[in-house]
């Protein structure tokens, strides 16, 4: 079995390039695999840490005037029986300039079954609970967080790091169970760290240990608080989605490799079998080679996933923490399954490439085994399978087409992912049957140009080789086209949508207790044409009335306040209203409510619909008279004009827009406001400013998108450069009599250059419409269901001449390595090659 | 129609240069014939790529129907070759993509010679009629070298440089071969330079040469009395 086994794996020494064609195939296919895994894996570690906090999954309490909670308020609660705890959060710096979030409790009356008591190890002994308590007390802290306080893992039981100000913070205790960033220590130990004197953040309470909100105060469910894990499910599912299509695309190399490595082995297979080898033991020990090859490759593509995610997860830290609010940590985390995972995933995949091959050497006669005829024979026949293969794929998008048809807008996220993955697999099946095709076609064109014949009819032969490297250009390019072409048109939509929604030059959020007072001394100014107060509130959407029907929902629902005036109504943009757009708004003004697009779709409202909210003094009740987009949100939203969410919700003053009158000093208005009423800088924020953030979210939140769309191109160009490179040698070889009958090596390298390049073309134009679907399914199904609103399709056609050129560079790189190996190659060397065959 | 002029020509080996050819004089008239021979490794390939304008040497001068291959840039030893010349090589070395027809035209439909009629009794003399849809591959190795002979014929050249011909058929197919390359040559007034290794090959061509360290000489009594 050995010798076999190294008889077989003898053919690498000959054919070192199809041996690292393999190991790249495998390492690229594993490699973003496995990062965007590790990043999925780090950030869902950082999810579970989080909502095993309590500042989720607890109901909480907040004064309904907006102004900050003290310790009386506490007090008084808690004497009349109420079950709450106090809670303080705030944030601190360490001295490398990241924010910490520093949450202070009092385990005393902390709800009992939350994680701190466990994770947090209090319990754990005896005496733990006094020293957390009392003086110098305690700094619960996970290991993730050590560098930002500069401590070593050694050195932090008992350490005491100091902040950026220079103070310590109270002896380190490790917590591996608290969310990154987070300090959790006493509450009095927070207070005098935050200067927060006897002001509290807020009260929490066992969820649902009451019925209603004391007097005073807004009661908002942990139901309310989505979990970071439920919001960001559908930017993982994202990042999944493109990680398979890379992992597919570096699979096609492996595949091709494979395919190459065998028929180039066909002769000696037909040796081992007359030397009595048994056909299956050949397998079984082809197969053993595939283990072999894929455990190096699996391992290589891991340990560069890891690298790659430590690349990328800043900033899809960053973006998760912008979008979602979610805490991520920017080291990785990973658990031992996700190792087993991905040697898995690449075995697995590599053993679904190899399995056609493996299947097709296991079927070839002794007698036929060295022909290359009966080798291209079965390709004849791999090009009829794949054609019905690709339309049995075809037939399953359409039914599952059909069904998210009829589903509830921004249902089926999964089914439209797959749909999406069978538009790309039967195309890419479809595409080798259409390529010979087309070549077919042109070579009766050209039978009267002998170059052109030939080139075309060499071409056809090639074809079984560059097919599978032709799917995945394929592929990877209407991907490219898709992502950037969505992308690119939320970028457009987002930008319109930022500058209708942001008409104010300045945007002022007072404190709470201020807010009337700096309203009122807004409005005697004369640089300030108009002010736009918000506010913002939870509620309850008890039910929906339609007609006759009636539906309950009892669906958390914020409500959110805008001031609708000469400068909103002209631009904030609706996409449907009952009765046009100035009645909306009149009917607006008047007390009914708009819905944003996402409210609109996952509950399936339309304007017209009456909606029944929980409210201070009871229930509530509106009308929706128009739906509006909502590009800055996850969740949705009732929108009410700001006196109404005021007067009917009890809603918290919230921030006021200001737009300045012509010519009006913006500094001056801002120097004014903060001497008047003492504001920090950061309590004025203009336009720009907030325009200019919003769009840096934007562009972060597709880095990554971006970055993987862009590999998984590059994976493809190594793909067709890896074909040609593992069969180079043949090729020089196949070219050497056409240059001793008389064609200059020039010439044979234009040839080689325009039948790539033609080839790519041809797939090139293809994956244009291919990527136009894909982009329509992207902003029709896949955002719809990911993030609640639908997106127009815009269709660049920059984007679509580049994908063009992208297939014909990607091409004419891959075929320059090979060229310019013939170009430079001495005439007597290419004979040389030509005799030894 | 073929003039060597102390050409000389040698390889690098490890162990250092290998002189191939040294002093080569060699003169082939239009419509001539000349056996090359000589043992494995004496350098008939190497002469026979000289005058092909495959490889240059390194001293003296190949000319090729009047023009110096040494003073043509690589297009143009391509074009003499496509015009001028036709290979025959013992591996037969025909184009995998294309049938029987299209390969047996190929070169003449390069050097925009194709005669359609010539190449019709090539295909019947060659005993390929019916084969002309087949693909190299679908064909034995008697027919295959048949088709390279056809191929190399077919722009009707002015010099056909043959590289043992029969050199990969058995004794069967190497007469049959070797009798219609020669009836071929004559029909079509091709100047003939054939390498091989066997004297009854060489037997029936006007002259035969036996190069020997590198040299040109006369065959010897034995060699001479096939002829």
């Amino acid at each position: 079995m050995f010798t076999t086994l190294a008889t077989l794996l003898s053919h690498y020494k000959r054919h070192p390039g199809q041996l690292a064609m393999l190991l790249l195939g495998l390492w690229v296919a594993s490699a973003l695999w496995s990062g965007v895994q590790a990043i999925n894996a780090s950030a869902r570690d950082s999810y579970a840490r989080a909502e095993a906090l309590f500042t989720t999954g607890l109901d909480r309490l907040e004064r309904r005037d907006g102004q900050p909670l003290t310790r009386d308020d506490y007090l008084r609660l808690r004497r009349a029986g109420l079950p709450i705890s106090p809670l303080l959060e705030g944030t601190l710096e360490a001295p490398d300039g990241t924010r910490l979030t520093v949450i202070g409790i009092e385990p005393f009356t902390l709800p009992g079954d939350n994680a701190f008591a466990t994770a947090g190890s209090l319990s754990s002994r005896p005496g733990d609970l006094t020293i957390f308590l009392t003086p110098p007390w305690q700094t619960r802290v996970a290991p993730d967080t050590l560098p930002a306080l500069g401590v070593a893992d050694r050195q932090a039981p008992g350490g005491e790091p100091r902040l950026v100000d220079g103070r310590p913070l109270p002896p380190l205790v490790l917590a591996p169970s608290l969310p990154p960033d987070t300090l959790v220590m006493d509450i009095a130990a927070a207070a005098m760290l935050l200067d927060s004197g006897e002001t509290l953040s807020r009260l929490v309470t066992a969820p649902h240990a009451l019925d209603e909100a004391p007097t005073g105060l807004v009661l908002s469910r942990a139901a309310t608080l989505a979990s970071p894990g439920q919001l960001t499910e559908s930017f993982h599912l994202n990042l999944t989605a493109m990680a398979l299509l890379a992992l597919v695309v570096g699979l096609f190399i492996v595949q091709a490799a494979l395919g190459l490595a065998l028929e180039q082995r066909l002769a000696m297979l037909r040796t081992l079998r007359a030397l009595g080898v048994s056909g299956r033991r050949l397998v079984g020990l082809l197969a053993l080679e595939l283990l072999l090859l894929g455990i190096i490759g699996a391992l290589a593509g891991i340990v560069s996933g890891v690298w790659l995610a430590r690349l990328l997860l800043p900033d899809v830290a960053a973006t998760l923490g912008s979008l979602y609010g979610a805490g991520v940590t920017a080291e990785l985390n990973l658990p031992w399954h996700y190792w087993v995972g991905g040697i898995a995933v690449t075995l697995g995949g590599l053993f679904l490439a190899g399995a056609g091959v493996l299947w097709r050497a296991a079927r070839l006669s002794v007698l036929g085994l060295g022909q290359a005829q009966a080798w291209r024979a079965g390709f004849r026949r791999q090009l009829t399978f794949m054609t019905l293969a690709g339309a049995l794929v075809a037939l399953t998008g359409l039914v599952l087409w059909a069904w998210l048809a009829g589903q509830p807008p921004g249902e089926g996220l999964l089914a439209g992912f797959g749909l999406m993955a069978a538009l790309l697999l039967a195309s890419a099946l479809w595409l080798p049957p259409l390529l010979a095709a087309f070549i077919a076609a042109l070579e009766r064109l050209a039978r009267r140009r002998p170059l052109a014949q030939w080139a075309l009819a060499d071409l056809q032969l090639q074809l079984p080789r560059l097919s599978l490297a032709m799917m995945a250009l394929l592929i990877a390019l209407s991907a490219n086209l898709g992502v950037s072409s969505m992308v690119g048109g939320f970028r457009l939509t987002f930008l319109d949508w930022l500058d209708q929604r942001l008409v104010a030059d300045l945007y002022l959020r007072p404190p709470a207790e201020q807010f009337e007072e700096i309203e009122t001394w807004l409005g005697e100014r004369r640089e300030v044409a108009e002010r736009l107060p918000t506010r913002r509130i939870e509620a309850t959407l008890y039910e929906v009335k339609r007609g006759g029907n009636t539906r309950d929902l009892a669906l958390p629902t914020h409500l959110y306040g805008i001031t609708p005036g000469d400068a909103l109504m002209p631009s904030w943009p609706l996409l449907d209203t009952l009765a046009g757009r100035d009645a909306a708004w009149q009917a607006f003004g008047g007390g009914e409510a708009f819905i944003n697009e996402q409210l609109a779709i996952s509950e399936g409202l339309t304007p017209g619909d009456r909606l029944t909210l929980s409210a201070p003094r009871g229930q509530e009740q509106a009308t929706v008279v128009a739906v509006y987009p909502d590009y800055g949100n996850t969740q949705g939203e009732v929108l009410f004009a700001t006196a109404q969410l005021a007067s009917r919700f009890g809603a918290p003053p919230g921030s006021i827009g200001i737009v300045l009158a012509a010519g009006a000093d913006e500094a001056a208005l801002g120097q004014a406001l903060s001497q008047h009423f003492g504001l920090g800088s950061d309590s004025l924020v203009d336009q720009r400013e907030v325009k200019r953030i919003a769009t840096g979210i934007f562009e972060r939140t597709f880095t990554i998108t971006r970055a993987l769309s862009a590999l998984t191109l590059g994976v493809a160009a190594l793909a067709l450069l890896a074909s040609l490179l593992a069969q180079a040698r043949e090729r020089r070889r196949q070219l050497a009599p056409l240059w001793a009958l008389g064609i200059p090596r020039a010439q044979l390298v234009q040839v080689q250059l325009g039948q790539l390049g033609g080839a790519a073309l041809v797939t090139g134009a293809l994956a244009i419409p291919l990527g136009i679907v894909l982009a329509l399914g992207l902003v029709a199904v896949i955002n719809v269901a990911a993030f609640g609103w639908r997106l127009p399709l815009f269709l660049f056609p920059m984007e679509i001449a580049l994908t063009l050129a992208t297939a014909v560079a990607v091409a004419l790189l891959a075929t320059a390595l090979p060229a310019i190996t013939l170009w430079r190659t001495p005439p007597r060397a290419l004979l040389a090659e030509e005799v030894n065959t | 129609m073929l003039e060597f002029r102390q050409v000389h020509k040698s390889y690098a080996t490890p162990q250092g240069p290998l002189q191939v050819l040294d002093g080569i004089d060699l003169r082939l008239a239009a419509g001539e014939s000349l056996a090359l021979m000589g043992e494995s490794g004496s350098g008939k390939s190497t002469l026979l790529h000289l005058a092909a304008g495959l490889d240059l040497p390194e001293a003296g001068e190949v000319s090729v129907a009047g023009q110096a291959i040494s003073s043509l840039d690589e297009p143009a030893r391509a074009r003499l070759r496509r015009d001028t010349l036709g290979l025959v090589f013992q591996q037969f070395h025909l184009v995998p993509s294309l049938n029987v027809g299209d390969n047996l035209r190929l070169q003449a439909r390069l050097a925009r010679r194709c005669d359609p009629e010539w190449a019709a009794h090539l295909i019947e003399r060659l005993g390929l009629s019916g084969m002309e849809k087949r693909y190299p591959e679908q064909l034995s190795g008697g027919q295959q070298q048949r088709l390279a002979i056809g191929r190399a014929l077919a722009p009707r050249p002015a010099l056909l440089l043959a590289d043992e011909p029969t050199g990969n058929l058995d004794e069967t197919s190497a007469d049959e071969v070797l009798g219609l390359l020669l009836s071929l040559v004559s029909e079509s007034g091709s100047a003939l330079l054939m390498v091989t290794h066997s004297s009854q090959v060489a037997a029936p061509l006007d002259r035969c040469l036996r190069l020997t360290h590198g040299r040109l000489g006369p065959v010897d009594e034995r060699e001479a009395s096939h002829r």
